[in-house]
């Protein structure tokens, strides 16, 4: 009788990661193809299309890169949180969080320097998304409650919290019927380095520096990684490893409202209920796919990002534009199954009975 | 005049409530295996559009029924092979089979939007304007009563049958199941698929009778307040039948405030479930050290040879 056994590989390839996200790719622009032929569609000239308007110019490399920046950004606090070995689901609500942040202190203060101006709300944001997470943060570490289901649970009392104000005292007037906040001033726009390209994406990529930095360099980094492999460790190590989730969980909620607070002022300019477009639940992916790694969801966010662009635009050839989301997901799946193939060792035993 | 509008908001509670109470019970039985899957909101939608494509198609409700059911259940073994047999992350998982259920789904059903449906899920009793508490029940449709058995025959099942003990045995401790020789993988598996089912059946109701047509991100977060629910409930069927009242009451109550002459914002009402239940949560965790009747092995990957 054979027997299948399974075991966890002791060395596992670096680029693993690397190489399933390839190879899912493969599979996700596989069964997009499939589907888009099942519709009459061309795989080829449609593929070609999606690259030329999401990569082809520097315009649409601008654009994807602007996409990929809320992505990346809430995609870092998750991996930081994840660091201690705890999920976080609510980035979706901190990146509200921190656009209702900004919008509250920039409506409440008079900064005449537009740059210091900036700067204080870019800040509020952060901070927002830091409140946000505040509770579940305090629950874990006193209590023990399950990070995942109050993270989750509270993008909605967030996400309720925005329709609220964009239907009550935030309302623009001038905005007819579409629930909304009134517009920033244009003096706190987010400035562009070149083409579209804004700020944000600066902010982001020096974010990933700076998380790479805390993660894998820095004191504070082994630290979490400790408290987060082993309890015992830590205490040896006199480590307060709760301090240091608590300590976490704030930094990566923090990042997540900063990702609201760029997109509100490179793009959306103002708040409403379309600051999101599920960017907090596609980053949990991001950052879960790339092993966590700083430098991978920048990479895979810009991606992503990309991916976005090139499946919004295709909508004037008449093709859906789910069909990106449908390779996103495939792609992700892919990536799942490939690294399992990495990561384990199937032996076959042959037994008598 | 005031009676009807009052039996109207018990009849949207119901509706509401049904909806969201299956596809919290499939979800509760995913969950006790050990196995979280945070696909509901794509499983729902699935089964939602399969079923109401069939039923465009064929005119028949039973056969719509059961292809909403069945592909919503094949949707969700795609979560089974991923999480069970290949060991990766559940949240990860779940996450990305709602992507995917809601996008193939917005694919499939685009010819769709705005279709009119020959059919409908009858009531047991066609009563046109009820007017107390026993009408309305009566003329709730064949999903709501078999909601109800399904609840008492879950409850049943976790606690009275083999395949229930096998499941709680499972989900709070695999290791010592499978030293026991039940099957780890094979029960889990299973619950994951069943729970894919329930989700499916939620998503027929959704379209073949509470809302009956077929538009895009029509779940509209229902799936994701099923989760919220299964916590509610403490992974009990009839607290969650409880919670699911709470929150049906809630959906059914929020459009009709204005009419009733609340000054209360809407928004606001919406959101006070979601906080009841991290309260919920927070309290039970504290009085209960912990216990809040969650399974032990939840979200954690059975692997034999880590032994």
């Amino acid at each position: 009788m054979n027997k299948y056994l399974l075991s966890k590989k002791i060395v596992v390839n670096e680029l693993s990661t690397f190489y399933s996200f390839v190879i899912g790719l493969t599979i996700g622009i596989g069964i997009g193809s499939i589907i888009l032929l099942a519709q009459g569609q061309n795989p080829v000239d449609v593929f070609s299309l999606m690259l030329r308007l999401s990569i082809g110019s520097v315009k649409s490399i601008s654009s994807s890169l602007n996409k990929a920046t809320p992505l990346i950004l809430a995609g870092l606090g998750i991996s930081i949180i994840n660091s201690v070995k705890l999920w976080n689901i609510g980035a979706e609500g901190q990146i509200f969080m921190g656009g209702i942040a900004l919008n509250f202190i920039y409506i409440s203060t008079e900064v005449t320097n537009p740059n210091f101006s900036i700067l204080l709300l870019l800040l509020a944001s952060f901070v927002g998304g830091a409140v946000c997470i505040l509770f579940p943060a305090i629950s874990k570490v006193l209590f023990g409650v399950n990070e995942i289901i109050t993270t989750l649970l509270f993008n909605y009392i967030v996400i309720g919290l925005t329709v609220y104000l964009v239907n009550g005292p935030w309302k623009d007037p001038n905005s007819l019927n579409f629930p909304a906040a009134a517009y920033v001033g244009k003096e706190v726009y987010l400035p562009t380095v070149f083409g579209r390209l804004s700020y944000g994406f600066i902010i982001c990529f020096l974010c990933t520096l700076g998380v790479h930095y805390l993660k894998e360099k820095s004191v504070f980094g082994y630290e979490l990684r400790i408290s987060g492999g082993s309890a015992l460790t830590a205490i040896y190590a006199g480590i307060n490893a709760k301090q240091k989730a608590f300590v976490a969980m704030l930094i990566g909620g923090g990042l997540a409202g900063l990702a609201g607070g760029v997109e509100l002022l490179s793009q959306t300019h103002r708040v409403s209920t379309g600051l999101s477009q599920g960017f907090g639940y596609t980053a949990i992916i991001v950052a879960a796919i790339t092993g966590m790694r700083p430098f991978g969801i920048f990479l895979v966010g810009s991606l992503f990002g990309a991916l976005t662009i090139g499946g919004s635009v295709i909508q004037t050839m008449g093709v859906s534009s789910y069909i990106a989301d449908v390779i996103q997901a495939t792609t992700l799946f892919g990536a799942l199954i490939a690294q399992f193939f990495f990561t384990y060792k199937i032996t076959k035993v042959t037994e008598d009975v | 005049m005031f009676d009807i509008q009052l039996m109207g908001l018990f009849n949207a509670t119901l509706q509401a409530a049904t909806l969201l109470f299956i596809a919290a019970l499939g979800e509760l039985i995913t969950e006790k295996s050990g196995i979280l899957n945070l696909g509901v909101e794509g499983m729902i939608s699935v089964g939602a559009v399969t079923g109401f494509i069939t039923a465009v198609n064929t005119g028949n409700i039973f056969i719509s029924v059961l292809v909403g059911v069945f592909s919503a259940a094949l949707f969700s073994s795609l979560h089974a092979f991923v999480t069970v047999v290949l060991k990766q992350d559940q949240t990860v998982s779940g996450l990305i089979l709602t992507i995917l259920g809601l996008s193939l789904s917005a694919l499939m059903g685009k010819q769709y939007v705005g279709k009119k449906l020959p059919v409908k899920i009858e009531s047991l009793v066609t009563i046109k304007e009820p007017t107390n508490i026993i009408e309305v029940l009566l003329s709730q449709n064949y999903i709501f009563f078999l909601s109800i058995i399904l609840m008492i025959s879950t409850a049943y099942m976790l606690k009275k049958t083999m395949f229930g003990r096998r499941l709680e045995a499972v989900g709070e401790d695999s290791r010592a199941a499978d030293s026991m020789g039940l099957n780890v993988n094979k029960t889990q598996f299973i619950a994951t698929c069943v729970g894919g089912g329930f989700s499916g059946l939620a998503g027929v109701y959704l379209t073949l009778s509470y809302v009956p047509y077929w538009t895009d991100n029509m779940t509209s977060g229902r799936g994701w307040i099923a989760l919220a629910l299964v916590i509610f409930g403490g992974w009990k069927p009839y607290r969650t039948a409880v919670g699911a009242l709470l929150f049906g009451f809630l959906e059914a109550l929020v459009p009709r405030l204005q009419t009733y002459g609340f000054e209360l914002s809407p928004y606001l009402v919406k959101v006070t479930p979601y906080a009841i239940t991290i309260l919920i949560l927070v309290v039970l965790t504290i009085y209960k050290g912990g216990r809040t009747g969650a399974p032990s092995n939840i979200g954690i990957p059975f692997f034999r040879e880590s032994r």
